[in-house]
């Protein structure tokens, strides 16, 4: 059961040995108790029957029973909190193990890793998991346990014939079981498909409303959906047919063993062979070996569902981070803010195009660098480059003279600080989203670069000011908000290099000339990427770049490329022109 | 939380649920009656089935204690004698005695003597002497029998047995019978009812207009029409008819019990309001704390997916440390959570467990001090400690429906509140008949908002004759698209009228109209299925030949015939394979398939290589022909082709005229124009 998945699961369950122990041998005195109470029952039918009981001893016959009632419970308590919350406990330290993992892992792993699939093995996976090493647990060992020892018990207490002969329509329960169980996953597994048929046909029905409309087409969708409709409850309907003949048919079969016990351990008790006491007891025996019986073939499920969730958590565990510290990386810890770039040329993978095609680029100390170009052609990739998201396949880029790859990940993300395309910012207060990363922040700081991005005025306004939390669960920001608040985040890092991926989109151009205004105050002797749309944006940028399909195609201050008189000049007669329209 | 909010924004509905559910169920009286019947049978069922393993303990287990008569004639021939248990007539006797578990035979016996050893047997037996053969009591002696003497002389109460337990296999045949047929009633039933209701649901979302659509999430239409029904399924299915049965069940052990014995049966019941208040507690703790475990779930899974979604930005900003305990104050949190879900549970078990046997330990003692007082035979003991052990479980199951039964109400709500969503664009009863429409459009002053004031069309005119192109140019947000969805009728307007054919379009059939105009959309929705499904859309009156012909004119037969299943080829929204190109081309076809006489067309803005941009030129010249046309249109050559060019700027009609005419006017349209040559 063990072998494949050791890899991964096994140490978890090595540290909690103990608990699971423990566990295991509190279910085994409970079920070792569980059989004298049916003993007791019949102790007190016998010697009523023989007349050789007073009440004396049937109060404490009753009382003993109490006692090992007691027993039972308080194991039953037991042996819930060590295995059940042994299995809780690895479930949150597996979590916690595959999250951090996630986070070492780069850029290209997330590309070709969906996050909806990704949420799958946190989600069902580590429920299916858990499932396996906690209650599977339990009924599988109940299951083996509890019907040898009532076996035994049957055998040696009562009688080993009527035990064999009322066992025979048991063992059909587990035989049957096994198949019905095979036969019920079939099924379910249509059913289930059935189901998400019918979800994809809704999706897809209420996702093409328009369509439908346009072409009146929802007496039509009517009749399509008619037949999903009806093919799900066909398939609701097998299953259903199933169980329907299962269930009375497993009581039947239990039934027979009672039957069998009323002639033959009758016969048995006419015949003094075995005594009252033991035929009731016997009854109750019978009663107890049916639900393991139906456990086992639970368990089994739990266990191969926990043995594939396992196999695909593993995957993760198992992936290499492909972008990780050099073997031996350069003491670095401060950067300055020079960048240079040489020969630089980068695709997304074999066989497609190239996003940076032999770019060469130097960046002073303290310059403000602007990039210009369409999109798709280049920029937010050589971002990506500078950030090392992804790892330079052909050229070299260099911070204060140091190769990327030989500084540390932490020094080089912690040198820089970044605005984002899409402003991401997480659920969470507006002052924690701005303090992100960055520890020991004073509110004060915060205020400060938020006024620097122009953001607090707007924050003021909102019902809890700082303590706004942003997004589904509180309030929602305009576009422009939130880009600011990106800006005030990466503002507060304070680095040496700053690079904004086109960051200021949505911001009107008073606001944005405010915002580059504190930008320069901020920023005497920093670095300073802007990555822009709006010739507004670059035109106080000491240069200017254009790439196209990934080609510096005009480099320049804003003058020179003026004089140019080529793409640059021809977007910003483009600008004007709107600028105008707007203004009608 | 997400859970909690969705929960405020759905529950608008107020309307009576019960009656409504119990509404669906009305064509289906029949069979809950049926189905009810059943249960009842059922429930007798297991209710007799300890009752006849008492009977056979009492009257043929214990029953070995009367006499037999000897007599000359019998069908129990035992140690040369005929035995019979009607003592009429019988002189001599017999007499079976149990004592330390073995049986012994007296034989012989005066009528006194007989008497004397029958009243021994009703209490302990002290034997004056025992050894391995002989017992004397009394002075009496009696061997010791074997198994095969006792199986000869008890034959007639195995007989006894055996007709107990063929009686109890009778019983369980019926069982097995009944209890397939009512499940399947039931059961399909509850799906006929399920497939109902769906479809009805099914049916009334695309009776809603777009407005409806515009303002609720898809995700959440969608869970309406599958989960929500499915969570009603097994309230009809099977909660209705268990705690019908349940409470049959209860009140037929509680009659049973009390009427065998009422003094033991009310003892039996001490522990019932320690259980009925305990499974309360209980229901009450865990339902909150599985609400709490719930919402620190969504709320895990929601810090989860935003920060897998961010890694990028988390990676950047090195604020790896941070994220990771933040998520384990998270994750730290639902694992308190659940270890509280667990103690509950593992103390409830347990103790309603103890309670049982509490219970159980009353019934012994009870009825064990009535079995030695006489008052109650072993049987009915053995009766009484079967149905103390059955009496708990239905309560715990009826706690348990009933809160199944809660969740298939929050479900009813919601599904109520979609069907209960009134279509705001109504026909009128009577909508007047064009018959053929010819394709001319007016607007008369239209005014309309998407929402409140805030107007996306302020007062806007104009005419189109029947077989005219016009094109509406503008810049983003000017209010083109929503000229396109009015004649559609996809919304109606505040103020003006909009008349098709010289008739207001409020007193048309929706119908008529919509099937009247072809769209052409930006982004073309591709239905699941195959190339020729996606061009006739159900429409089976649709030939293949027609298929074929309309690929062939809008040239999107070319594409298609290199697909290696040609029209067969299989496509999907998700999964699709086409190009954009090949995407516009194909809903070419599939408004040209249904001939409209007006053709209303948002041009798509997407990047399209020269070649296909020329075959859907080409293909939008055939399909414009004879045909009123109204387009967005952001291709210039496009635009040329109209004989009128409308030129909306924020939401009013700023120019109109040909493209020639505009461009001499030197206004908004020369500036649009221009632009657009920058981008090409």
């Amino acid at each position: 059961m063990m072998s494949k998945k050791k890899g991964v699961l096994f140490p978890y369950i090595w540290k909690y040995k103990i608990p699971y122990v423990l566990g295991l041998v509190t279910l085994l005195i409970v079920d070792y108790v569980n059989l004298y109470i049916p003993q007791i029952t019949g102790e007190i039918t016998d010697g009523l029957s023989s007349f050789s009981l007073h009440l004396e001893d049937v109060v404490k016959l009753v009382f003993t029973m109490l006692l090992f009632a007691l027993i039972i419970a308080l194991g039953r308590v037991l042996w819930r909190f060590f295995i059940f919350g042994t299995a809780r406990k690895i479930e949150h330290e597996l979590r916690m193990d595959m999250f951090g993992k996630l986070e070492l892992l780069s850029q290209n792993y997330f590309n070709s890793h969906k996050t909806g699939d990704l949420m799958t093995h946190f989600t069902n996976d580590l429920d299916a998991l858990r499932n396996s090493i906690g209650p599977a647990v339990i009924s599988s060992f109940d299951a083996v346990v509890m019907t040898a020892l009532v076996l035994y018990k049957m055998m040696v207490y009562v009688d080993a014939r009527l035990t064999l002969m009322t066992l025979i329509p048991m063992s059909v329960i587990a035989v049957g079981g096994y198949y019905f169980g095979e036969a019920f996953e079939r099924k379910f597994a249509l059913k289930q498909d059935a189901f998400a048929k019918l979800s994809d046909a809704v999706q897809e029905s209420v996702t093409g409303e328009r369509v439908i409309k346009a072409f009146v087409q929802e007496d039509r969708q009517d009749e399509v959906f008619k037949k999903i409709n009806l093919y799900n409850k066909q398939k609701n309907m097998d299953v259903v047919k199933l169980m329907a003949t299962f269930m009375p048919l497993l009581d039947f079969v239990i039934g027979v063993s009672y039957a069998i016990t009323i002639i033959y351990g009758g016969y048995l008790a006419i015949t003094a062979q075995i005594t009252l006491g033991r035929f009731v007891a016997y009854t109750q025996y019978l009663g107890m070996l049916v639900w393991p019986m139906i456990a086992l073939g639970d368990s089994i499920t739990s266990f191969s569902q926990g043995r594939a969730a396992i196999g695909r958590i593993s995957q993760i565990f198992h992936e290499i981070p492909d972008i990780r510290d050099d073997e031996n990386p350069l003491d670095v810890n401060e950067l300055k803010g020079a960048i240079s770039i040489h020969d630089l040329s980068f695709s997304y993978g074999e066989g497609l195009p190239l996003a940076i095609d032999s770019l060469n680029l130097e960046i002073k100390q303290g310059e403000t660098l602007a990039i210009l170009g369409k999109c798709g052609h280049g920029k937010t990739t050589l971002v990506n480059l500078l950030l090392r998201l992804y790892d330079v396949s052909k050229g070299d880029i260099l911070f204060d003279g140091h190769d990327i790859k030989k500084l540390p990940l932490k020094t080089l993300r912690s040198n820089i600080a970044y605005v984002p395309q899409d402003s991401y910012l997480f659920s969470d207060t507006i002052e924690k989203n701005i303090a992100f990363g960055k520890e020991k922040v004073s509110h004060e700081e915060i205020v400060e670069v938020c006024k620097d991005a122009c953001v607090h005025d707007n924050i003021k306004d909102f019902p809890d000011g700082y303590e706004t939390v942003v997004g589904e669960r509180g309030v929602t920001l305009s576009g422009g908000q939130k880009q600011r608040c990106a800006i005030a985040r990466a503002f507060l890092k304070n680095s040496p290099i700053l690079i904004m991926d086109d960051s200021l989109s949505a911001v009107d151009t008073d606001t944005e000339d405010n915002i580059l205004e504190n930008l320069k105050k901020k920023r005497q002797n920093k670095t300073t990427i802007l990555i822009a749309h709006r010739i507004s944006t670059v035109k106080n940028a000491d240069h200017i770049l254009i790439l196209d399909e990934g080609r510096c195609v005009e480099y320049g201050t804003f003058d020179e490329l003026m004089a140019l008189n080529g793409i640059f000049k021809e977007m910003y007669e483009k600008q004007q022109l709107e600028k105008q329209l707007s203004a009608e | 939380m997400a859970e909690i909010i969705e929960e405020q924004v759905e529950s608008e509905f107020s309307g009576n649920i019960t009656q409504r559910l119990l509404a669906y169920v009305k064509p289906y009286v029949k069979q809950m009656v049926i189905s009810a019947i059943l249960v009842l049978f059922i429930t007798g069922f297991e209710l007799i089935r300890p009752v006849l393993i008492g009977n056979a303990i009492d009257v043929y287990i214990e029953g070995y204690n009367t006499p037999y008569g000897i007599t000359d004639e019998s069908d129990l021939l035992f140690q040369g004698q005929y035995l019979t248990k009607d003592l009429e007539g019988c002189q001599t006797f017999a007499q079976l005695v149990m004592a330390e578990d073995q049986y012994y035979y007296f034989m012989n016996l005066s009528k006194a003597e007989s008497d004397e050893l029958y009243e021994l047997t009703m209490e302990e037996i002290i034997p004056d002497k025992i050894d391995d053969h002989t017992i004397l009591i009394h002075g009496l002696q009696g061997n010791k029998l074997t198994s095969e003497e006792l199986s000869t002389l008890r034959r007639n109460d195995f007989y006894g047995i055996l007709r107990i337990g063929v009686l109890y296999i009778i019983v369980l045949l019926l069982n097995l019978i009944c209890s397939y047929a009512q499940t399947m009633i039931l059961q399909l039933t509850g799906q006929n009812i399920i497939y109902t209701i769906r479809e009805q649901l099914f049916h009334h979302v695309h009776s809603l207009p777009l407005r409806y659509f515009d303002t609720h999430p898809v995700g959440r239409i969608i869970t309406r029409i599958t989960n929500d029904v499915e969570g009603l399924h097994e309230m009809y299915a099977t909660i209705l008819i268990r705690l019908f049965k349940n409470s049959v069940k209860i009140l037929g052990l509680a009659i049973v019990m009390l009427s065998i014995n009422l003094k033991l049966a009310l003892y039996s019941f001490a522990m019932l309001p320690l259980i009925a208040m305990l499974t309360y507690i209980f229901k009450t703790l865990s339902r909150k704390v599985h609400r709490l475990v719930r919402t620190k779930i969504s709320m895990l899974n929601t810090f989860l997916s935003e920060n897998i979604s961010g890694m990028r930005l988390i990676q950047i900003f090195a604020n790896e440390k941070m994220k990771f305990d933040e998520f384990f104050e998270k994750s730290k949190d639902l694992y308190r959570t659940n270890i509280r879900q667990l103690t509950i549970f593992a103390i409830f078990r347990p103790s309603i467990y103890f309670l049982s046997q509490i219970a159980l330990a009353i019934v012994l003692y009870t009825s064990a001090r009535s079995v030695l007082d006489g008052s109650i035979t072993l049987g009915i003991m053995y009766v009484f400690i079967n149905y103390i052990s059955n009496f708990f479980e239905p309560i715990q199951d009826l706690a348990e429906q009933f809160s199944t039964l809660q969740n298939a109400y929050a479900s009813a709500e919601k599904i109520f509140t979609v069907l209960d969503e009134k279509n705001t664009i109504e026909e009128k009863e009577k909508p007047v008949k064009l018959g053929k429409i010819k394709g001319k459009i007016e607007f008369k002053h239209v005014f309309f908002a998407y929402e409140n004031d805030d107007y996306v069309l302020k007062d806007v005119s104009f005419v189109i004759q029947p077989g005219e192109k016009v094109a509406f140019v503008g810049a983003t947000g000017a209010g083109k698209s929503s000229i396109l969805n009015l004649i559609g009728r996809y919304y109606d307007i505040q103020k003006g009228q909009i008349l098709i054919d010289d008739v207001d379009i409020k007193e048309l059939s929706i119908q008529e109209i919509r099937e009247a105009i072809g769209q052409v959309q930006q982004d073309v929705f591709i239905f699941t299925g195959d190339i020729a499904g996606n061009i006739r859309l159900q429409n089976e009156e649709i030939s293949d030949e027609k298929i074929k012909e309309c690929a062939k004119t809008v040239n999107a037969s070319h594409f298609i015939e290199q697909l290696p299943n040609q029209y067969h080829e299989l496509v999907s929204e998700r999964g699709s394979t086409l190009s954009s190109g090949q995407r516009q081309l194909l809903s070419f076809a599939r408004t040209l398939a249904f001939d409209p006489k007006i053709l209303v067309m948002d041009e798509a803005t997407a990047n399209i290589d020269t070649e296909t941009e020329q075959l859907i030129q080409d293909a939008l010249e055939k399909l414009m022909e004879g045909r009123t046309t109204i387009m967005v249109a952001h291709r210039l050559s496009t635009i040329q082709h109209a004989d009128n060019i409308i030129v909306m700027h924020k939401g009013k009609i700023r120019e109109m005229g040909t493209h020639q005419e505009l461009l001499q006017q030197n206004g908004i349209y020369k500036k649009l124009y221009e632009l657009q040559l920058y981008s090409v």
